[in-house]
């Protein structure tokens, strides 16, 4: 069992790709299901901030690993 | 002379004069000495700071170069289709330049220079958009049309060759040519001629986007 609804790699994208696709994936979601995101562009850190901030969804974790930034957000 | 200030603080006052010089004269057209006297410090603490003219416009590239805009407010502000996310891109991009246009004289400067800055200048500004064009023609362009990739690879470039002839005839002329148009509109129009040019109109937009269906892959939520 995962403990994540739905998965997006952007690794390799730059600004806004991450976002787009964040947004038409989460729009795919019930509330309360979440969305796992990992992405590689520095400037995407802020901007998962910045779009959870704007649209009301959870960043529910947002951190690094194997070199990789990943997301977790709750759709809310 | 300003003695107030901090190691931080002086570094950060001797980037902004250096910017500025070396935007306006380049690499060689600016000495130490003159940077020097626009801080006020002496050449010695300049190069307490950085140990030679190369490391300090070094420095002033790496500044700029690394500079990224954010294009949320693009996807978050609008129904998140090519063409409205397009324009929300190019208008911060712009704006970007009219707030500093030395990025802009910087990057030109690098790239004549071949200094390896001109690399990061793509890699943290320009690809934004050559990503964002090749992923959504590739999500759309049939897979058998003849050289797709082509295609692909000239309407991406197509697009950054517009901006960028905007920006230099907007920024680096010693008259601004296009004075009398507004950011927002030129950034409007440049996106719907590029539309125009690569056959991908308003309807197709909205046709497209409304069934989009997002390649994410689905976890079952059973165990």
């Amino acid at each position: 069992m995962s403990d994540f609804d739905s998965e997006l790699d952007a690794s390799g994208l730059n600004c806004p790709l991450p976002i787009l696709r964040a947004k038409k994936a989460i729009a795919g979601l019930e509330d309360g299901q979440t969305l796992r995101i990992i992405a590689t562009d520095p400037g995407s850190v802020k901007d998962f901030e910045a779009f959870c901030k704007q649209t009301g969804n959870t960043l529910l974790s947002s951190g690094e690993e194997g070199g990789k930034f990943v997301f977790m957000i709750k759709k809310s | 002379m300003n003695t107030r200030l901090s190691g931080p603080e002086r570094r950060q006052s001797i980037l902004k004069e250096a910017q500025r010089l070396f935007a306006d004269k380049g690499f060689h057209g600016v000495s130490i000495d003159e940077i020097a006297r626009a801080v006020n410090v002496s050449p010695a603490i300049l190069y307490r700071h950085f140990k030679s003219k190369q490391d300090l416009y070094d420095a002033v590239l790496q500044e700029l170069s690394s500079q990224r805009e954010s294009y949320v407010e693009a996807v978050v502000n609008s129904d998140a289709n090519f063409e409205e996310v397009l324009i929300g891109m190019t208008e911060v991009f712009i704006r970007s330049i009219d707030e500093n246009p030395n990025l802009l004289r910087i990057e030109m400067q690098s790239l004549l220079d071949g200094n390896p800055a001109t690399s990061e200048f793509f890699e943290n500004r320009w690809k934004s958009f050559a990503d964002y064009i090749n992923y959504s023609m590739n999500e759309r362009l049939a897979y058998d049309i003849a050289d797709r990739e082509i295609k692909i690879l000239s309407a991406s470039l197509m697009f950054q060759g517009m901006v960028r002839e905007a920006l230099l005839q907007k920024y680096l002329q010693p008259q601004d040519r296009l004075i009398d148009v507004s950011l927002s509109e030129l950034s409007r129009e440049l996106v719907t001629l590029f539309l125009r040019a690569i056959g991908i109109h308003e309807t197709q937009l909205t046709q497209k986007d409304s069934i989009d269906s997002e390649q994410t892959k689905t976890i079952p939520s059973a165990s």
